[in-house]
């Protein structure tokens, strides 16, 4: 499939969404799915986050650099600081040969 | 403002990864345009990477937006849309726009609006895009993006995006669930079915607990 039809099918797929939630304004959702919903994007970060370091051939070194990322994201409450300072963890484990 | 800051260098991240995915800087940039979602887009580069098939990126794309609807129904409950300006909204609405309308909105003369809903809508998608621009010309200029470690962004980058949703035990425990589940299932499956599945899996498992919790809480 080519790249631009799967840009297509992407915005496809997000656009209507969007409108939808916009436009059911006075629909209840039971708690359940609610709360399913607010759950989605921690459970799918997550999901996309400890494959990508743990099954890596170099996952030592992102470890560290997602372990100092993190921490330093949790403590400043940014993404700028975690991102730069995780990436110089990551390249200051490679230099020390991790 | 400080929202830029968190997405400038997220485009930009973005950006260098679609590129080492080998898309060009037109396809990149049409993803920003259309698409307008960091999180997919990220995943969708990520997966680009991987080499995964197409149907497990639209798949995942569908999964991580789904969380638009409570954006959507949340804001139209205090912000009664027309037709024209909800089809005009939606296209812009993002995670960084609507906690700016729910928080600041209605400090706003008047309350929310569709006009402060567009007006930081759009500010966002302009950002977004013109940082998108500069990522795919750097990324282009990068002799080889691997070589540098720049995939190591993409974990860093999610891990951005998961570290302020950490609130209590809970998604902790759900966030951890899913990051093991996936983990394991990566072994055996391919990389979209993987985050669709550990997904649904981990919100299920949320939503499980959190409702039983609320029922032991609060008796009838």
């Amino acid at each position: 499939m080519s790249v631009l039809l799967v840009i297509f099918l992407m915005w496809a797929v997000t656009y209507p969404v969007r409108w939808l939630g916009l436009s059911l304004g006075r629909l209840h959702l039971p708690p359940f799915w609610l709360s399913f919903l607010q759950f989605v994007p921690v459970s799918v970060f997550a999901a996309l986050v400890l494959p990508e370091v743990l099954s890596s051939p170099e996952w030592p070194r992102r470890l560290v650099a997602c372990v100092v990322g993190g921490l330093l994201m949790w403590r400043t409450g940014s993404l700028a600081p975690g991102i730069l300072g995780g990436f110089a963890a990551y390249w200051g484990a490679r230099l020390l040969g991790l | 403002m400080p929202l830029w800051l968190g997405m400038v260098p997220f485009a930009v991240a973005y950006a260098v990864t679609a590129r080492a995915a080998g898309l060009s800087v037109l396809e990149t940039q049409l993803m920003s345009v259309t698409v307008f979602a960091g999180a997919s887009q990220f995943a969708a580069a990520g997966l680009f990477v991987s080499g995964a098939n197409a149907l497990g990126i639209i798949a995942t794309t569908a999964l991580l937006n789904a969380r638009h609807v409570l954006y959507g129904l949340s804001l139209s409950r205090t912000l009664p849309l027309t037709r024209p300006q909800r089809v005009l909204a939606a296209q812009f609405l993002t995670d960084e726009a609507y906690g700016v309308a729910v928080v600041r909105g209605p400090q706003e003369p008047g309350g929310l609006s569709f006009a402060f809903l567009l007006g930081a809508e759009l500010s966002l998608y302009f950002i977004w895009n013109l940082s998108t621009l500069v990522g795919a010309l750097a990324g282009a200029v990068l002799p080889d993006p691997a070589a540098l470690g720049v995939a190591v962004v993409f974990p860093l980058a999610f891990l951005g995006l998961l570290v302020p949703l950490l609130k209590d035990r809970l998604t902790v425990l759900v966030a951890l669930a899913s990051g093991l589940g996936a983990w394991g299932l990566s072994r055996v499956l391919p990389g979209g079915l993987v985050i669709l599945l550990a997904g649904i899996g981990g919100a299920l498992l949320g939503a499980f607990l959190s409702t039983r919790k609320q029922n032991t809480e609060t008796p009838a």
